[in-house]
């Protein structure tokens, strides 16, 4: 346990070093929902909505932590330690390097937590949000999602050879996650085209989930995108498993 | 090949009632008959030997002769075709946990993660091991302490590669292994390093290394083994091998035994 706290406290360290999980995980999620509350924060979400574009807007925001550590973070710092030869050093040491990947699991979800903490307190403290559907709901889905996003950045870092690649990968991933399904644009606002086309990216069916159980929307609506969160865990847990490589 | 080492999960208490019973072993590092073939090419072939406890052992040869891949597959690193390896009495793939509190290793071209300070890196290190040493008294004596504070990107290469010997000594280690052990180090620097090294083999410390540098390997070696395209083509006492030469250095009986002594000569 010491030894998992010691390498938790060096590489957490680093990581707040590096500053692109505190800049886009954590800085960017709270700045947008700042600028949605005091825009439009009380304007019903879309024509004949009966909420608001900022309650709306809380369930997407709060996955941009998970984003930025799932398909940036994770991915990233794994194929850079493999072209290092990091992790290949582990194996000559008593720890094995899955504990590496453990603790970067684990500050990646901090990073996470207090992303959604942080935009939870702006809401809450600058725009007085109340939580109309089930919290508990809400919380068991939020982690839902990041175990499926976690999952698919664990296949990005085992499909991409390098880190030249990874990058790449991870820029066409994240972009489009970010962006396209309603994580910091409002999926409302989207024209219907693009709608249809954002409902393929799984963080969309997550965005939809967590929506659903904050603004206690019909549950029935909620089968598919549990459906694929549970897919996206499996797919991308089995794919890494098969195809991880340390070196 | 890690997936199998995956699959070992070891037994705690067993590993350690075999450690405890073959550790007054007389040899510390026992091959015998290693060969591994990279898709039908051999890299190692054939090759065995024995180094004993408190003993300093160099493997020498070309870039490519097959050191580093030895190295892997005594470490477990890589899988092998054929053979048996054993460290301290223990097979290194499925005692790893408990062999690799005892063992220490620097491997070729280290590098370390981004922004990671001098301190942080011995102390992730340190965190590894039940009985670490103290790596402050370890960057005295490299002479690295004022760089305690330092990023690790901003050290010269002799730095980074004192540093990287440092790291091998963290376990307190009874092996050593050091892969290409002074390569980038200046010479005020590569002679603070021998005298680590000399402390270590005082201490009977077992040490394994591969070097390009004859000097090095006639100030430190008790025996060395010369490979040539994974086979072991002389081994023996540094002495030795220089008596059965027809020269008194090891640099040109190197050449020698390797068959090179024509092109050497032509050089000069």
């Amino acid at each position: 346990m010491r030894m998992f706290f010691k390498l938790l406290k060096v590489e957490g360290i680093l990581a707040i070093r590096s500053i692109d999980g505190i800049l886009f995980g954590i800085c960017m999620p709270v700045g947008v929902i700042l600028l949605i509350g005091m825009i439009s924060g009380s304007k019903p979400a879309f024509d004949g909505a009966n909420y608001t574009l900022l309650e709306s807007s809380f369930g997407a925001l709060i996955t941009v932590g998970i984003c930025a550590t799932a398909f940036m973070g994770i991915p990233l710092t794994i194929s850079d330690y493999r072209d290092k030869k990091i992790l290949k050093h582990f194996f000559v040491t008593p720890v094995r390097p899955d504990m590496l990947l453990l603790v970067h699991g684990v500050i990646n979800m901090i990073i996470s937590i207090v992303s959604a903490v942080c935009v939870f307190l702006t809401v809450k403290i600058f725009f007085g949000y109340e939580m109309r559907g089930s919290t508990v709901g809400f919380i068991l889905s939020y982690f839902l999602v990041m175990a499926s996003m976690f999952s698919l950045g664990m296949l990005v870092a085992s499909v991409c050879k390098n880190v030249k690649i990874a990058n790449v990968v991870c820029s066409g991933v994240y972009f489009p996650m970010v962006f396209l399904s309603g994580a910091t644009i409002p999926y409302e606002i989207f024209p219907m085209p693009l709608q249809h086309f954002s409902n393929i990216l799984p963080l969309t069916q997550g965005i939809k989930l967590l929506k659903g159980y904050s603004l206690g929307l019909h549950q029935g609506n909620l089968i598919i995108p549990i459906v694929v969160m549970l897919v996206a865990i499996v797919v991308g847990l089995g794919v890494s498993i098969k195809t991880f490589r340390w070196e | 090949m890690e997936k199998k080492i995956a699959n070992e999960i070891e037994d705690d208490n067993e590993s350690i009632i075999e450690y405890s019973t073959e550790s007054n072993i007389e040899n510390s590092i026992v091959i015998s008959h290693l060969t591994k073939c990279y898709k039908g090419k051999i890299a190692v072939n054939d090759l065995s030997f024995s180094i004993k406890k408190g003993e300093v052992f160099g493997l020498l040869g070309h870039n490519g002769a097959g050191k580093s891949t030895t190295i892997d597959c005594i470490l477990g690193l890589k899988k092998f075709d054929k053979g048996n390896i054993s460290v301290l009495g223990m097979n290194p793939v499925k005692k790893r946990k408990v062999l690799f509190q005892k063992v220490g290793v620097q491997l070729q071209e280290s590098s370390y993660q981004d922004n990671l300070k001098v301190g942080e890196l011995c102390e992730e290190m340190a965190a590894l091991y039940d009985n670490s040493a103290d790596y402050n008294e370890l960057l005295k004596k490299f002479k690295l302490f004022s760089f305690k504070k330092r990023q690790i990107s901003g050290l010269s290469g002799g730095e980074k590669q004192k540093l990287s010997v440092l790291l091998a000594l963290i376990p307190n280690p009874e092996v050593v292994f050091f892969d290409e052990l002074t390569t980038g180090l200046d010479t005020v620097a590569r002679h603070e390093v021998w005298k680590q090294l000399k402390y270590l083999k005082e201490a009977k410390t077992t040490i394994f290394l591969t070097s390009h540098y004859m000097d090095e390997v006639e100030v430190l070696c008790d025996r060395v083994c010369i490979m040539k395209e994974g086979k072991d083509i002389v081994s023996g006492t540094v002495e030795e091998l220089i008596r059965n030469s027809p020269y008194e250095r090891l640099e040109e009986a190197y050449l020698w035994y390797m068959g090179e002594e024509a092109k050497h000569e032509d050089v000069f």
